[in-house]
């Protein structure tokens, strides 16, 4: 019981969150008494400001001293801590090991930059208490699920990662949001009941529900019930997958993602997603067992779902003109990427999926944080508006191409060494056709994905001669405001809270691909055990 | 103590409640004081009868040879005696607050408190034709509870309850028969009392009358095709429709389905056969049809009530495992399940208390202004969708692995239904909460400013319920302990 203080991380962020929760609540129920409009209630405007520091300093101090306190935890060996007994052979367990400290470092990693970016960028959101409350929420059960040594566990801390962040996405209130977040509600509870499902009958034909490398599945039990095992199984792929995006319960995500505030949207496309693949690492990997898997047509349909989200994801990004929205469907794609190399089951598979996990994180939650830069500076949210942005924020734009550049895969940057990886592991699995048939969809949509992100980057720093085509008047008045817009450009880059993290992102996302050795060395570690 | 106690716990609520309009009391409060204790006393001396687990029978008068009304309290009655000893008093503490505008309060509490000990009776009926008369008197004590407030809906609302109530209990008058005809006694005998000699090659009617016999039992439980008169009953008074709509009456009739499966047929004549496969195809189909038709309605007590009649199915899908796992699991949703349902309906009738509201739509935005009842009903909502640390998921955990280690394939159809369930249980319930929290950016929040909290009549009974919701969510094992022991009983016969 002395390793209980791997739990304080939690205890500290649900604190604080639920602290903030209770202090925005209250302020509106005092609001609501008074017959006033909850803005006014808040008091002054040199009062609100300051209040509002207050809630920064808050937040941000509590994620920072979390992230010490999670690292700490993470790296400091294979802790476990067993808090309480459930049911009568299911303690609420948890249980550090390699995939724990892979997962949270991820998530600490990106919750904490983009909870720098929130002080800034949620300024013209409102309500920042309640944000900043479900935002620091959210961390804390994240933890808990990273670290959770059992299925029941896990599957407690994902139905709470649910309910925790689907508040994030109806952030601002209009009616779309709303219907937005209860989409993602039910298609997220669709999903984790189709995973109870298969832990009621995992529960019957397992040793156990502890996370075991290579699996807990007992040969004894499973004969005879070849039927409905694999059943049970393919309906908790699809279940967890519906977090990830995988095809057929990838609907949620192209709506709830662009809706929600810009950081909202980097944190669930770069992490929350990923929880999904968590959940499918530890249920194929560490309970039911690869050997279970491979070769069934299980496994081949699995990897069917799985490309045909690849390829549907990066088709729909490009047909996509509004920019949050294609870079949501780019998400439903890049995450079957990783699903796609846990399907090989092959060790190589294995490693680029988790490679695959960190380099998106980092990517796709700095792409989101750019689109909410133009959102946020210039109300950009189209496409076509964005011709000509590069010469206003050029530091963004280039953050923006470099990320475009890992996205598809282009070496130097991290990218390429997770798809290299994910490649490798389809030519070198044991999977007929399909080992030709998956690089292929792959290197396709890594074409569709330039297609969809490199003409931002085209538009941005060179928008062309159509602009200036037209009447002679017309002409002259454009060219008046390009060059209006050119001479404010100069001074136009974003403030440093949001530049910053932006830089970091950036700066990680290549040099992880100049130093991959490191970080394949520790995939590889985790691939050999498992497999 | 002396066994007579089991008498007294019937007869001093029926007797103490016919007495309420009779005695002259001076004021509300003084009658609501004797009410009160009344109900108080009665649920101490079911705890102190729990704790003296008396092992004979009480003999209270006979026919003739075996047909006897007799009372003998064994596992399963002490569950369902216990647990109506704990919600009464609590129930009764609510209606103080909430019958002030219902009106016609004496009569009300009479009927309301008749009707306690009566489930007494049904739980600790010794035999079928005791716990058939019981059964009947509840449906008759309650009939002029629904009919309370003697609206037009609420009088034909109360025919139709009857109507079901006595076609239901005729049917369960074949099965009563038959039972004394081709069994070795009426007494309720674990594994069942059917004499295989007597039966000879009628195994097949024996079947079909056990259908009928489940079927007119289960139409207190609102089995689809004879659901439709709960959400009708929904027009009483809301402590009617959350103690005896979704607890008290409706668990009679599981409890009524538990002794004649497990304690009258017996599970080894029926398990396998297609008189099972007849029933469990109907609980099954009844589970999503009552949570879609919870989905669909719009008031909020009616919603309710479907969802009611989805988690009887629950718990009489547990009944027809037929294993001892399945009956314990049917046990654990029975207990936990009326916790969270009177939870949630004594939110809703808060609401409808303080606003006036009823309609799902007119809840917009009042989560500010009634932050505890909703806060309530939104942890009473997850826990009837199984959010895991509440008290749905141990229980729908508990039927599942009952279901799956039954290895009938039909029982795993019938885990797919509940996981179905719990996904439109999440929609219907989780967007009430949504609405009241949640309601829109260009909400005018004037609309709601008459909506406030209840006094503590409601909320000490509203937070006593979340706690026990909590508690057995996170600590679950003494009672499932406890209910595993009565359900293994049917093992060893």
């Amino acid at each position: 019981m002395s390793d209980l203080w791997i739990l304080s991380p939690v205890l500290l962020t649900l604190g604080v969150g639920i602290f903030l929760l209770v202090w925005s609540f209250a302020e509106h129920i005092l609001a609501a008494k008074a017959f006033r409009p909850a803005e006014p209630a808040a008091g002054s405007k040199p009062e609100k400001e300051a209040g509002l520091k207050t809630v920064h300093g808050l937040a941000v101090g509590t994620l920072l001293a979390a992230a010490v306190l999670t690292l700490g935890a993470a790296w400091s060996g294979d802790r476990s801590v067993t808090l309480f007994y459930l049911m009568k052979d299911i303690p609420i367990y948890f249980h550090i090991d390699d995939i724990s400290r892979w997962f949270v470092t991820v998530v600490t990693v990106i919750w904490v930059l983009v909870g720098i970016y929130s002080t800034v960028y949620m300024q013209h959101e409102g309500e920042e208490k309640r944000f900043f409350g479900f935002y620091l929420l959210v961390y804390g059960v994240l933890v808990c699920l990273d670290f959770s040594g059992n299925l029941v566990t896990m599957y407690l801390f994902y139905e709470l990662m649910t309910l925790a962040s689907f508040p994030l996405v109806l952030h601002n209130g209009s009616r779309e949001a709303i219907m937005a977040a209860l989409k993602y509600l039910f298609y997220s509870l669709c999903g984790a009941y189709m995973g109870l499902f298969g832990i009621y009958f995992l529960y019957r034909y397992c040793s156990s529900l502890t996370f075991m490398p290579g699996g807990t599945l007992s040969p004894e039990a499973v004969s005879g019930q070849a039927g409905i095992l694999p059943v049970a199984v393919l309906l908790m792929l699809i279940g967890f997958g519906a977090k990830a995006g995988m095809f057929p319960l990838h609907a949620w995500l192209p709506t709830a993602h662009p809706v929600a505030p810009s950081p909202a949207s980097a944190a669930l496309s770069g992490i929350i997603v990923k929880s999904g693949v968590l959940a499918i690492i530890r249920v194929v990997y560490y309970i039911v067992g690869p050997d279970f898997l491979r070769g069934t047509w299980v496994q081949y349909t699995w990897m069917a779902l799985t490309l045909v989200t690849v390829f549907m994801g990066s088709l729909l990004a490009y047909r996509e003109p509004v920019l949050k929205k294609r870079l949501a469907y780019s998400t439903v794609s890049q995450v079957s990427y990783i699903l796609f190399g846990l399907a090989v089951l092959s060790p190589a598979g294995f490693t680029g999926a988790l490679l695959h996990v960190a380099f998106h994180a980092v990517v796709k939650c700095g792409l989101f944080l750019t689109a909410g830069i133009f959102l946020f500076c210039c109300g950009k949210t189209r496409v076509d508006q964005l011709a000509g942005i590069g010469r206003r924020m050029p530091a963004v734009l280039w953050c923006y191409t470099l990320f475009a550049l890992a996205l598809i895969g282009i070496p130097p940057t991290s990218g390429f060494v997770s798809k290299w990886y994910l490649a490798q592991g389809a030519l070198h699995a044991d999977i007929g056709v399909w080992s030709y048939v998956g690089p292929a969809v792959l290197l396709v949509s890594a074409l569709l994905t330039a297609g969809y992100l490199l003409p931002i980057t085209m538009k941005g720093f060179f928008p062309g001669q159509e602009e200036s085509s037209g009447s002679a008047e017309d002409t002259e008045q454009k060219q008046r405001v390009q060059a209006d817009t050119a001479g404010a450009a100069k001074r136009q880059e974003p403030k440093a809270a949001m530049l910053v993290p932006l830089l970091i992102l950036a700066a990680l996302a290549l040099g992880m691909g100049l130093l991959p050795g490191v970080f394949t060395d520790f995939a590889g570690g985790i691939a050999a055990l498992v497999i | 103590m002396h066994i007579a106690i089991m008498i007294t716990v019937v007869l001093l609520p029926i007797l103490g409640g016919i007495l309420i309009p009779m005695l002259p009391f001076h004021n509300r409060k003084q009658m609501l004081i004797y009410i009160e204790a009344l109900v108080l006393v009665n649920s101490a001396l079911i705890i102190a009868m729990l704790l003296d687990e008396p092992e004979e029978a009480f003999v209270l008068f006979r026919f003739t040879g075996d047909l006897r009304v007799s009372f003998h309290l064994d596992g399963l009655g002490r569950i369902f005696a216990a647990m109506a000893a704990v919600l009464w008093p609590l129930a009764v503490l609510y209606s103080f607050e909430y019958m002030k505008h219902e009106g016609h309060e004496a009569t009300f509490f009479m009927f309301y408190v008749i009707t306690y000990g009566i489930t007494l009776g049904v739980a600790m009926a010794d035999n079928i034709l005791t716990m058939y008369f019981f059964f009947e008197m509840m449906s008759l004590v309650t009939l002029p509870l629904i009919m309370h407030t003697q609206t037009r809906e609420a009088v034909l609302a109360s025919r139709s309850y009857l109507y079901y109530m006595i076609g239901g209990a005729a049917f369960a008058f074949i099965g009563m028969i038959f039972i004394l005809a081709y069994g070795t006694t009426s007494t309720f005998v674990p594994g069942g009392v059917l004499d295989p000699a007597k039966i000879g090659d009628k195994t097949n009617m024996m079947l079909f009358v056990y259908v009928l016999c489940f079927l007119g039992f289960s139409v207190k439980t609102a089995v689809w095709p004879f659901s439709s008169w709960l959400p009708r009953a929904g027009v009483a008074p809301t402590p009617v429709t959350a103690l005896l709509h979704a607890v008290a009456v409706v668990n009679t009739g599981a409890f009524a389905a538990m002794r004649v499966t497990y304690y009258s047929f017996g599970t080894e004549l029926l398990r396998g056969t297609w008189a099972q496969n007849v029933v469990m195809v109907l609980v099954i189909f009844t589970i999503v049809y009552g949570c879609s038709r919870a989905l669909k309605e719009t008031h909020l007590k009616r919603r309710l009530a479907w969802s009611t009649v989805s988690n009887l199915s629950y718990i009489l899908f547990g009944v027809v495992l037929m294993t001892p796992l399945g009956l314990a699991g049917a046990l654990c949703h029975m207990l936990f399940h009326s916790f969270m349902k009177i939870c949630s309906f004594f939110c809703a009738g808060a609401v409808m208390y303080k606003t006036g509201r009823s309609y799902v739509h007119e809840l917009d935005g009042l989560g500010r202004r009634m932050p505890k009842v909703f806060v309530i009903f939104t942890i009473s909502g997850m826990a009837l969708m199984g959010v895991p640390g509440l008290a749905g998921f141990v229980s729908k955990w508990q039927l599942a692995q009952a279901a799956v280690a039954s290895e009938n394939p039909l029982a795993w159809v019938g885990v797919g239904a509940l996981l179905i369930s719990a996904l439109l249980t999440a929609i219907y319930m989780l967007t009430i909460s949504v609405r009241a929290f949640f309601p829109g950016k260009d909400f005018d929040y004037s609309k709601v400013a008459d909506a406030e909290d209840p006094n503590w009549l409601m909320l000490l009974p509203l937070t006593v319920f979340v706690l026990v919701i909590v508690l057995f969510g996170l600590h679950p094992q003494p009672f499932i302990r406890a209910l595993q022991e009565v359900a293994s009983v049917m093992t060893v016969s």
